[in-house]
């Protein structure tokens, strides 16, 4: 027997750790650690989201993406609909709506902050996500209904960092997030746990991730995490685009059509 | 009722022996709140890491076909104890409490009793 040996490669160059923490500071978005550094007050308004600002804490997120607080206090029977809408047409935002709520005595303080923070941490990750158009900061005063909780963009940031990162590590293509998703033909099912099966349940080649999210009351991005989940385990596939998206994904770049024959083929083995 | 930061100083000074407690939302990993720790001990990176401690938990029970719900969950290190709770009121789907002991000065019974407490009471 031979053993075969190579030379090992040479090391990687690899940066300072601390300096390139420092420079991925200004990483989700520069605009936003500017605004917290100087302690704004106003509406972060970028292309997937709003970030509502408070002497530079965040204290209130929106996305198209993420079902909002009402959505996720109105789901599983905590209020009833009607209840929440006229607190959400008496009030400003959603969150002096729970407030408001609050001091009716129809919410406890406990159930509306934590959702608050699902609601707020779960937009902020679409608001932040990578975009293709600067953001707009519109100054404003100090708003009316206060606040439930604010978070200091710092612990913004990171969480959004690591939420992106969590979803990497489960499954790196991004594919089945926006697009509307498909059952794939599996022999076997795997064995899923019961909020997986219940996504599955709403997967029809209509809805995408983000309305799945909305349909069963709970944040974008722990759908985002079954579905990631369920396409690691091939049940899942990205269904047709639609028009517009379809058209802004083509390329006729000959390298990645290749690329992107070459990765359905294996794929379908 | 109380809210989630008075829920979790309850803990820590309620509770014998408690040097750290979270709050943390298992699909995500986050911690909603966290308090006590140390510069030794990062509560959020426990928390990420624990979720999935329950996670796996959970499908090993799904996979037996066991209809139970895990009320909590015990860890026994040489020095320290680790209890995660889930929380299982209608809205708290989704959530553990996860309380770090201190072995020497901890009457697990006990701190388990009154981990269920605060959990009654932070009714979420």
């Amino acid at each position: 027997m031979t053993a075969v040996t190579t030379t090992p490669p040479p090391r990687l160059p690899v940066r300072d750790k601390a300096e390139a923490r420092e420079r991925a500071w200004g990483g989700v978005s520069p605009m936003l650690t500017r605004l917290a550094a100087e302690r704004a007050t106003g509406v972060l308004v970028r292309e997937r989201g709003t970030l509502h600002l408070a002497e530079g804490r965040v204290v209130h997120a929106e996305s198209p993406a993420a079902p909002g607080l009402g959505t996720l206090l109105t789901a599983h029977g905590t209020l009833d609909a009607d209840t929440w809408r006229q607190a959400a047409d008496e009030a400003a935002e959603p969150p002096g709506a729970g407030l408001l709520l609050v001091g009716r005595g129809r919410l406890t303080r406990g159930a509306l902050e934590l959702c608050h923070l699902e609601t707020l941490y779960d937009a902020a990750y679409f608001a932040l996500a990578p975009s293709s158009t600067p953001g707009r900061f519109r100054y404003t005063s100090p708003g009316r209904s206060g606040a439930v909780r604010a978070v200091p963009v710092a612990a913004l940031e990171h969480e959004t960092l690591r939420r992106r990162d969590l979803l990497h590590r489960i499954w790196p293509d991004p594919a089945t997030d926006e697009a509307p998703l498909l059952r794939a033909d599996t022999v076997a099912l795997p064995a899923l746990t019961a909020r997986q099966r219940a996504v599955l349940h709403l997967v029809d080649g209509v809805r995408t991730a983000p309305e799945i999210a909305r349909a069963m009351g709970r944040p974008a991005f722990h759908t985002l995490v079954d579905v990631r989940r369920l396409a690691a385990a091939g049940v899942l596939v990205r269904g047709a685009l639609k028009p517009a998206e379809a058209a802004r994904i083509e390329t006729t770049d000959p390298d990645i059509t290749l690329l992107k024959r070459l990765r359905d083929a294996l794929e379908s083995l | 009722m109380a809210n989630t930061e008075t829920s979790l100083k309850e803990a820590l000074a309620s509770i014998e022996g408690a040097t750290g407690v979270a709050l943390v939302d298992y699909t995500s990993g986050m911690a909603l709140g966290t308090m006590g720790g140390s510069k030794g001990f990062d509560l959020s990176v426990a928390a990420a890491g624990n979720t999935d401690v329950v996670r796996a938990k959970m499908r090993t029970m799904e996979h037996l076909g066991l209809k139970g719900q895990i009320e909590d969950i015990l860890i026994t290190l040489s020095d320290q104890y680790h209890l995660i709770r889930l929380i299982s009121g209608r809205g708290g789907n989704g959530l553990f409490l996860y309380l770090v002991l201190d072995a020497k000065r901890s009457n697990l019974a006990m701190a388990r009793h009154q981990l269920k407490r605060i959990e009654e009471d932070l009714e979420v």
